[in-house]
């Protein structure tokens, strides 16, 4: 490998100049001839029955082109796995953000004028928002008719549970006699937003009978899939392009407003732009952190080996839900954890309520999971007379072990990240001890890879520059960028001699999108295969020009030459001239999807999420400063280790971990979503705190690199989400350092840290 | 809608004459008008380009900071810096480095919110406020100008033009605190600014003001038995802990917050006496002449540069 080593000159993003002198262009900044102006309007109660839709005000107000509504689309319900959801309410509407009408209008003033005339009465139906009253017999529903809903795969449904998933190892209930501690505690987690930089906006123009779609979105192909379906539209005729992304954490994952626009377009018989506010963004997309109650019972021996746990986990789903079928098993697998434990039984409901869909924002139920358990685990080191650390050593999956769900691990690096990411801390604090109101905490967690299938066209043109054509979407984090590094790597020429062509639907093979950490494992596999054919092309040439084995033609610098004869060489330029005028330098390649695992514990509600393709395993240890007076806490330090396997792009790898601390860091402390009668409180920047680059700690990470097989491209393993998961479960077993005892609420608020003080002091 | 720039502070006078408000920075106005919480005047004259406003002077007696000076300017400013400290400690505060490059101090005031950062501090030191019109010109103390959530008692066509506040005697401090919940873009949840002159062992005058815990800018009364008794532990402006505690209590008592999506009432009135001690602390501490950087909140405690 040469350009991919740690040890080159930074990294270069080609779309870095774009971004930051503002030049690039993101949906928003886009505009077409004759381009009317989109609003929705949305139902803003959390529960309730139409009694009125009455859009001809609207309709009639000069400069509206169109209003629809749901009679004026194809009447069926869609979403994966639990088709439980229309574009437009009909009947009844199950959450504020719920779309009633579209409006296209000559401008944004007059698209919101019309909004404001659309005359709505809806009755008001009880509000379910707590996930334990849900459950109950009585409890309202918030989808009456759910048993009539098509679900797929293994999805046991009851009442208000969309989906429910159990892991059984062993006797737990038998083993935890056997422990001589028994340790219980309750974890309640608010939910959270993505938060995305850009709101979103989406702009459709119809050509004929076919749409094209510009739109923020992490994953054009499931949108055009959406519009598709809902639409009732073949494939060919739908094409979806992504500008520039403005971020997305998964807030943009899954199909959202693709179809609404696209719709409204046709009926205003010119294109149509859907611009989001703030607060919209907020309030509508289906894809937010779902708020959780994590209730687990551990056993351990008094030498601080588990022997036994049992858990339930409840997740707030929201009204419908999403992608969120698979959220149980992922849940129940992160209250696990990654410890050998020999008797287990988890259950994990994911429970409709009338709030905002959840969906898969950064390492979906991880965070919070995490923060539950590794609390737990921290008050279990405690009950046993533990360091913290020390009981995590001893409990901890290796190489070759068995995890509690069965699958039996290849080489991994979580003892390493442990003990590394604890010894970067200890030799901060053994250079600045630690402060009166300082403390240290440490957590280990765990993150799978999802292989899936991704396609790659490669081509090499006359002069030697090389395009590569992929699916792949480039969410900010770099990964697409790093594609050029894999390719420029296996085609011995410079990086800046690549340019990618991606994010459009109708001119790339199919791809997963950015989601799931998923773009280098699977576009890199693709990449890297395509290119290898033409590479392949590149030393069948040269070997014949310069009478040497193809097996021994090397291509690097930009150069062919023969291993062990220095003086031979030619130009890749130039075979790539010559074979312009003959046989075409062209790779296309679909990458096989890696074999998953299996498992041996028993999975009810089995969604693929107990086996685990290449886990990533990471530990994260900080220094934490509490203000005992007023609760304030300040995170000092942050020392992270990942094992991601191989590491391609060092300076990507980094700013991965780092800003996925700096969420962390937002969601143990500040951000929390406020709710009230199933309405958002906070839906805005002022009262949603995110972190500001001024409370940004130290932050050191190091690199457990493991050439793992049977994953990503050259060993390495998926990153994105991992550096989220480990934050604040790390940040609260610090301010249980300080401070005495949990806090059982998360994010960990300045409030809630001073009542935990104030009601250990009763 | 019309937008005159004001070239002189006659023109900005003349055009309010006509009904137009004026607009300095545009934090709140514009801001506000964005969230929906007020449209913006049909007339506005804009009055950022009165470099007569933007000025920071120091007479023998007095000081007067320009209605149209910068947060970014007055946490900065020798004068400010140096002998109102407070103020500077609060301006330093406001925001993010593009709210304090464009926001004022006039905007500030004359927005009345009760969460404003500087007013605290200007209580506490005395200040008042110059309002001009065509024909006139008068003083009002800032307890007589603030009259609730977002009003003054200031008439439509009255031009705040600055600030004038005694130049505080020598073995004075003053500081300003608020509580954060992150270190930028932060709103007062509560704060509390303190002034604080000695001689010898015994506090010769305190005032403190609490930010965010009633409908206006609140000056704790009843601090009379604090002054003139024995209150330092030797001669570094450190306080006894009771009368730090007393003061504490106070604050905390003569609070009257909401609970809202930033806090509950319970936690703004206890903080509120934090903030109130701390204030005083490092208020004394300045006037027995320890250097504390502006602002406090990053000089010491849980905020601190690190
Ligand atoms: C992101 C953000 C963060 C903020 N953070 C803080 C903070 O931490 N602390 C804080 O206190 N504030 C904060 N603010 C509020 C605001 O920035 C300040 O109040 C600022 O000082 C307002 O000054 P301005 O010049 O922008 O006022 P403008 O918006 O121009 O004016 C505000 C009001 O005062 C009137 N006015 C302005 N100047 C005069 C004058 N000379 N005479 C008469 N009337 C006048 C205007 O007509 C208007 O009604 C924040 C605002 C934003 C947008």
């Amino acid at each position: 490998m040469t350009v991919l080593s740690s040890d080159l000159p930074p990294f270069r993003r080609a779309d870095g100049p774009d971004k930051v002198t503002g030049s690039g262009r993101y949906t928003a900044d886009l505009s077409v001839t004759g381009m009317a102006y989109a609003k929705l309007c949305f139902a803003k109660v959390a529960h309730g029955r139409i009694r009125r839709l009455d859009v001809t005000a609207a309709r009639e107000l000069a400069g509206v082109f169109a209003v629809i509504t749901a009679d004026d689309v194809p009447d069926l319900l869609y979403s994966p796995v639990i088709p439980d959801r229309r574009l437009f309410a009909r009947d009844v509407v199950r959450f504020e953000g719920e779309v009633l009408a579209a409006v296209a209008a000559v401008d944004a003033e007059t698209a919101e004028r019309a909004v404001s005339l659309i005359d709505v009465e809806i009755e008001p139906l009880p509000v379910v928002n707590d996930l334990e009253a849900a459950l109950k017999e009585d409890s309202p529903l918030v989808h009456e008719d759910w048993e009539s809903y098509e679900a797929t795969g293994d999805t046991p449904r009851d009442r208000n549970v969309a989906t429910f998933s159990s892991i059984t190892k062993g006797d737990a209930a038998s083993a935890m006699d056997t422990a001589d501690v028994v340790v219980s505690s309750r974890y309640v987690a608010d939910g959270s937003h993505a938060v995305p930089i850009e709101p979103r906006s989406v702009l459709a123009q119809w050509e004929g009978d076919a749409v094209t779609i510009w739109t923020s979105s992490q994953v054009p192909f499931e949108a055009r899939a959406g519009v598709c379906e809902t639409l009732q539209l073949p494939t060919n005729r739908v094409r979806v392009i992504v500008p520039h992304l403005g971020g997305g954490f998964g807030g943009k994952c899954g199909f959202h407003f693709e179809a609404h626009v696209a719709a409204l377009a046709k009926a205003a018989k010119r294109p149509a732009k859907l611009v989001f506010s703030r607060e919209e963004e907020f309030l509508a997309p289906d894809r937010r952190r779902e708020s959780m109650i994590v209730e687990l019972t551990t056993g351990v021996t008094n030498d601080g080996e588990i022997v036994a746990r049992q858990g339930r986990v409840l997740i707030d789903n929201g009204a419908y839900v999403a992608d969120a079928a698979f959220f149980p098993q992922l849940a129940a697998m992160h209250v696990g954890g990654p410890y050998r434990i020999p008797a287990i039984e988890l259950e994990a409901s994911l429970v409709y309520t009338n709030h905002q869909p959840s969906g898969s924002v950064r390492a979906p139920t991880a965070p919070q999971a995490c923060w539950a358990v590794e609390s737990h685990t921290d008050e279990l080191a405690d009950a046993v007379g533990l360091d913290p650390v020390e009981f995590r050593r001893r409990n901890i999956v290796h190489t070759g072990d068995e995890g509690f769900a069965g699958q039996v691990y290849g080489e991994i690096g979580l003892d390493e990240c442990l003990e590394r990411a604890a010894a970067s801390l200890a030799a901060s604090v053994a250079e600045v001890p630690l402060g009166s109101h300082e403390a240290t905490g440490v957590a280990v967690s765990w993150w799978p890879s999802f292989g899936v299938p991704a396609g790659a066209n490669v081509k090499m043109q006359e002069d030697g520059s090389v395009q590569i054509i992929t699916g792949a979407q480039e969410c900010g984090t770099g990964a697409v960028m790093t594609l050029a590094d894999i390719a420029a790597d296996e085609l011995g020429v410079e990086p800046s001699d690549i340019r990618i062509v991606y994010q459009d639907t109708a001119v790339a093979p199919t791809g997963p999108g950015a989601t799931g950490s998923q773009t280098l494992l699977n576009h890199g596999r693709a990449v890297e295969a395509a290119s290898r054919q033409i590479a392949d092309q590149l030393r069948e040439l040269a070997a014949a020009e310069l009478e040497a084995a193809a097996g021994d033609i090397v291509l690097a610098d930009g150069q062919a030459g023969v291993a062990g004869s220095p003086g031979a060489s030619l130009a890749i330029a130039d075979l790539a001239a010559s074979a312009a005028q003959a046989d075409l330098l062209l790779g296309s390649a679909s990458a096989p999807v890696p074999e998953y695992p299996t498992v041996s514990a028993v999975c009810v509600g089995d969604q693929g999420m107990a086996a685990w393709l290449a886990p990533q395993f990471s530990c994260h240890a900080v220094r934490v400063a509490v203000d005992p007076d007023t609760g304030v806490s300040r995170v000092l330090e942050v020392h992270a280790a990942h094992d991601s396997g191989t590491i391609l792009n060092p300076i990507g790898a980094h700013g991965q971990v780092e800003g996925g601390i700096v969420m962390g860091i937002g969601q143990a402390l500040t951000e929390g979503t406020q709710l009230g009668e199933g309405l958002q409180r906070n839906a805005g920047l002022l009262e949603y705190k995110l972190q500001t680059i001024a409370d940004v700690p130290t932050i050191s990470t190091q690199f457990v690199e493991i050439d793992t097989p049977n994953a990503g491209p050259r060993g390495s393993k998926g990153l994105a989400e991992a550096p989220n998961v480990a934050t604040a479960a790390a940040i609260a077993n610090a301010i249980r350092g300080v401070i005495g005892s949990s806090v059982r609420t998360l994010p960990m608020t300045a409030e809630r840290v001073w009542s935990t003080i104030e009601e250990a002091r009763v | 809608m019309t937008l005159t720039i004001a070239h002189t502070v006659d023109d900005a006078l003349t055009a309010m004459a006509q009904g137009a408000r004026p607009i300095a920075g545009g934090t709140d106005l514009v801001v506000g008008h964005r969230q929906g919480k007020a449209p913006l005047p049909a007339q506005l004259v804009a009055i950022d380009r009165l470099t007569e406003l933007s000025r920071v002077e120091l007479a023998s007696d007095q000081i007067r900071i320009g209605s149209g000076v910068t947060h970014a300017d007055l946490m900065i400013d020798p004068i400010v810096v140096g002998r109102l400290t407070a103020v500077a400690d609060a301006a330093a505060l406001v925001g993010s480095p593009a709210t304090r490059n464009v926001g004022t101090i006039g905007g500030n005031i004359m927005n009345g919110s009760p969460a404003m950062d500087t007013g605290a501090p200007l209580v506490v030191l005395g200040a008042e406020a110059v309002l001009r019109t065509e024909t006139s010109e008068r003083r009002v103390s800032l307890a007589d100008l603030w009259t609730g959530p977002g009003t003054v008692s200031a008439q439509a066509d009255e031009l705040c033009t600055g600030l004038v506040i005694s130049t505080p005697t020598t073995q004075h401090g003053s500081a300003y605190v608020r509580l954060e919940y992150r270190r930028a873009m932060e709103i007062a949840i509560v704060g509390a600014a303190a002034s604080v002159s000695f001689d010898g062992d015994r506090i010769t005058s305190l005032r403190v003001a609490l930010t965010a815990v009633a409908p206006t800018i609140r000056e704790v009364k009843g601090l009379d038995d604090v002054v003139d008794q024995p209150s330092f532990v030797g001669t570094g402006g450190v306080i006894v802990p009771e009368v730090l505690s007393r003061i504490g209590s106070l604050a905390s008592q003569q609070a009257t917050p909401i609970s809202d999506l930033r806090a509950s009432d319970r936690y703004r009135s206890h903080v509120v006496g934090v903030m109130a001690r701390r204030a005083v602390d490092a208020a004394a501490r300045r006037a027995a002449g320890e250097e504390i950087s502006v602002p406090v909140n990053r000089a010491i405690g849980i905020g601190a540069q690190r």
